[in-house]
């Protein structure tokens, strides 16, 4: 049911959630959210993975509930219009008339871009487009839009070539162009090295200062704290309110790394080694000097695009180097950056054995890999269900199973909340202290602070 | 270095359906063979001869093969044979049957990749989405454009994933088909929930349109072009008649 709401109201968005539960589920994921968002003002929701972030910022963007399958019971309200929802009635949410008032950006940048335009300029105008704006205005807005996020430079860009930063950057800037008065960001900063970091943050702070709120959900209220008008802690379904103070409280122990002896085997040998793609024009790395002794933990820095990820692929063995030696003793195991490419079997229990055969003896550490990562009670569940860390933590048991003497990690801490941090914390612990390695590529400097013995910096 | 050629999308499909459907009504190898020269050369000159030659390669030899095997070995024809090994025979009227409807399909399939390779597939899509059909056609044939490059980017991730564990590592034809077993599910199920999650955000962003709709790229056009493709659409539905008849007449 929809009403008209008071002109003089402040609130540019407005929820009264009494509960939420999806389509065939008797479990409530949301109930009691009262939540208000202000002109120009920076609310973060923080919470673990699976805690309902997405689900909320869905209901804040009008993409949920669906209509004739969700049942919301509640309220909520955009600009003069309130939607009105109850168990018996569930309107049907124009959600490109709803897209002009509130826009979300996906955890996946990629997905908000329609990926069938052949310029960012094109991908920047694509709702304009749809909404029938004559070209010459559609091509001033982009061009102003452009100029004033500093953008220009990528205008010609082909929207498949862009880094991850720069497609997260390109995405925001098309949700901005239908200029929403609320912004909904979902993980913005996540998995970005510090120089994207440092332009998506700009960018943010760019739409914040022209008027627009900004609703940020994210696993931990980390760099916003300082900036946030309002934080809040998504817990068992529901909103608490948080203080800036509570996040200085000090946080869990830093796992004390045991020294790495001098005279450890060596398990890695890099000398000289190239690297490179079929087809590509250059080298990927050139000259890469690495040496890796058992129980020791190696990080790999560096920006998006520097050869951390080609690294890891040439120790697993899926490159070969064109020239140098790469000495590997013992088994490698790679955990890649991307967990739904890994995940081929319907239930968690099959995945963790696929393609191990039917008599090894490997088959029978399933169970016990899947409580080593506290996934025991999703084993006959299907990995697309689970929620992003618990899925991150599959992928992780397909890899721990064949019990790797080195073990490989490429952004290992994306989309693992903070309780999937510690499990995965422990596992790498589990892998030193048997006398193996690890060596693992993260833009997360302070994970990598926590876990690796030495950096190396790849130039 | 490749060169592109500035005409409207529309305009280069009605040139090619209107030399198909005349050199399929005619018949003439000497006509089928000026073609494919012709669309040679125009390959050559806009730098796609080599890309050109092996698609068409690959098409082209297995059904040239298929038609030898079916008009020239195994004819039941009962002109003279040329040459016999005991249920094969060969006939001058069998391999004249595969020469012709092989150089038919020969045109069909090189004018065909010629527009493929000439006309740029944005501008298309953008031609498509400024004329009065509906929006999902134009986002339909994009999507089978360009989702279909990334999907081949996904099955390629998908088989290093399994490569790491040691699954789908087999050589030769058996390796082959057991890839391609393992990695249809895991790539149709990503594609899925790829399309899945795209079609909100697409929603959200008012697609498809409900009104008139407009485009930031613009698609060189003119009234001497629109004039041609009427033209050559005339020709592409009255050449073929016009060609019958007189060929009916001519035998009478």
């Amino acid at each position: 049911m929809y009403r008209k709401l008071s002109a003089q109201s402040t609130v540019m968005l407005g929820l009264n959630l009494g509960s939420y539960n999806y389509l065939d589920s008797t479990e409530v994921v949301l109930h009691d959210i009262q939540l208000d968002v202000h002109p120009g003002s920076l609310t973060v929701i923080s919470g673990h993975s699976g805690s309902g972030k997405s689900t909320l910022g869905a209901i804040l963007a009008g993409l949920l509930p669906r209509h004739g399958m969700d049942e919301l019971v509640g309220s909520i309200g955009v600009g003069e219009t309130l939607i009105e929802f109850s168990s018996s009635s569930t309107p049907r949410v124009d959600v490109a008339q709803w897209a002009k008032h509130v826009g979300l950006l996906p955890q996946d940048a990629g997905h908000y871009l329609s990926s069938i335009r052949g310029t960012v300029a094109e991908e920047l105008a694509f709702s304009l487009e749809n909404a029938g704006v004559p070209r010459e205005q559609m091509q001033q807005r982009v061009t102003d839009l452009a100029q004033k996020l500093h953008l220009q430079h990528l205008l010609e860009r082909h929207p498949q070539q862009l880094s991850g930063g720069q497609e997260r950057f390109v995405a925001l800037a098309a949700l901005a162009m239908s200029e929403p008065g609320v912004l909904v960001l979902d993980e913005p900063l996540a998995g970005l090295d510090k120089r994207a970091t440092a332009v998506v943050s700009e960018m943010i702070n760019l739409l914040r200062a022209n008027g627009a709120a900004l609703v940020v959900l994210v696993d931990s209220v980390g760099v916003w704290a300082r900036e946030a008008d309002e934080l809040w802690r998504l817990n068992q379904g529901t909103l608490h309110r948080i203080s800036a103070e509570d996040l200085l409280q000090p946080g869990g122990q830093t796992p004390r790394r045991r020294p790495v002896a001098a005279d450890a085997q060596v398990l890695l040998d890099m000398d000289s080694v190239q690297l490179a793609y079929p087809g590509a024009a250059g080298p990927a790395v050139s000259n890469l000097n690495l040496q890796l002794r058992a129980g020791e933990c190696l990080g790999l820095a560096g920006a998006n695009g520097s050869g951390k990820t080609t690294v890891l692929k040439a120790i697993a063995g899926l490159l070969k180097p064109e020239s140098g030696t790469l000495a590997l003793s013992g088994v490698s195991g790679l955990l890649l950056q991307n967990s739904s490419d890994q995940l081929f079997e319907r239930t968690v229990l099959r995945e963790v054995s696929f393609g191990i055969p039917k008599k090894s003896a490997l088959r029978h550490r399933a169970p016990e890999v899947l409580k080593q990562l506290g996934l025991e009670t999703h084993a006959q569940t299907h990995p697309y269900e689970l929620p992003a860390s618990a899925r991150r933590l599959v992928a992780l048991a397909t890899v721990l199973i064949h019990e790797p003497k080195i073990l490989l990690l490429d952004e290992p801490t994306e989309a693992l909340d903070e309780a999937g941090e510690v499990v995965l914390q422990e596992a790498i612990s589990s892998v030193l202290d048997r006398g193996g390695a690890v060596v693992l590529s993260t833009h997360d400097e302070r994970f990598m602070e926590r876990t690796a013995h030495r950096v190396h910096h790849m130039p | 270095m490749s060169r592109t050629i500035n005409l409207h999308p529309f305009t280069i499909l009605a040139l090619a359906v209107a030399v198909v459907t005349l050199t399929t009504a005619a018949s003439q190898w000497w006509l089928s063979c000026a073609v494919i020269v012709l669309c040679l050369l125009i390959a050559g000159w806009a730098g796609h001869l080599k890309k050109l030659a092996v698609l068409s390669g690959a098409i082209l030899l297995p059904t040239f093969l298929s038609l030898l095997l079916i008009h020239g070995l195994i004819s039941r024809d009962p002109s003279p044979a040329m040459a016999q090994w005991g249920p094969l025979r060969v006939t001058a009227h069998g391999l004249e049957v595969a020469l012709s409807l092989g150089l038919r399909t020969a045109v069909l399939v090189v004018v065909g990749l010629l527009c493929g390779l000439l006309v740029d597939k944005h501008q298309l899509v953008a031609a498509i989405d400024l004329s009065p059909v509906p929006p999902q056609l134009g986002y339909l044939l994009a999507a089978t454009l360009f989702l279909l490059p990334q999907m081949g980017h996904k099955q390629r991730q998908i088989g290093e994933a399994q490569a790491l564990r040691r699954v789908g590592t087999r050589k030769g034809i058996t390796g082959w088909f057991q890839r391609v077993r393992l990695r249809a599910v895991p790539l149709v199920l990503a594609s899925m929930q790829d399309a899945q999650d795209r079609a909100v955000h697409l929603s959200a962003r008012g697609f498809p349109a409900a009104g008139v709709r407009t485009r930031l790229r613009t698609v060189p056009d003119s009234s001497v072009q629109r004039g041609f493709r009427w033209t050559a659409l005339a020709i592409a539905v009255l050449g073929p008649v016009l060609i019958l008849a007189l060929t009916r007449m001519g035998s009478h």
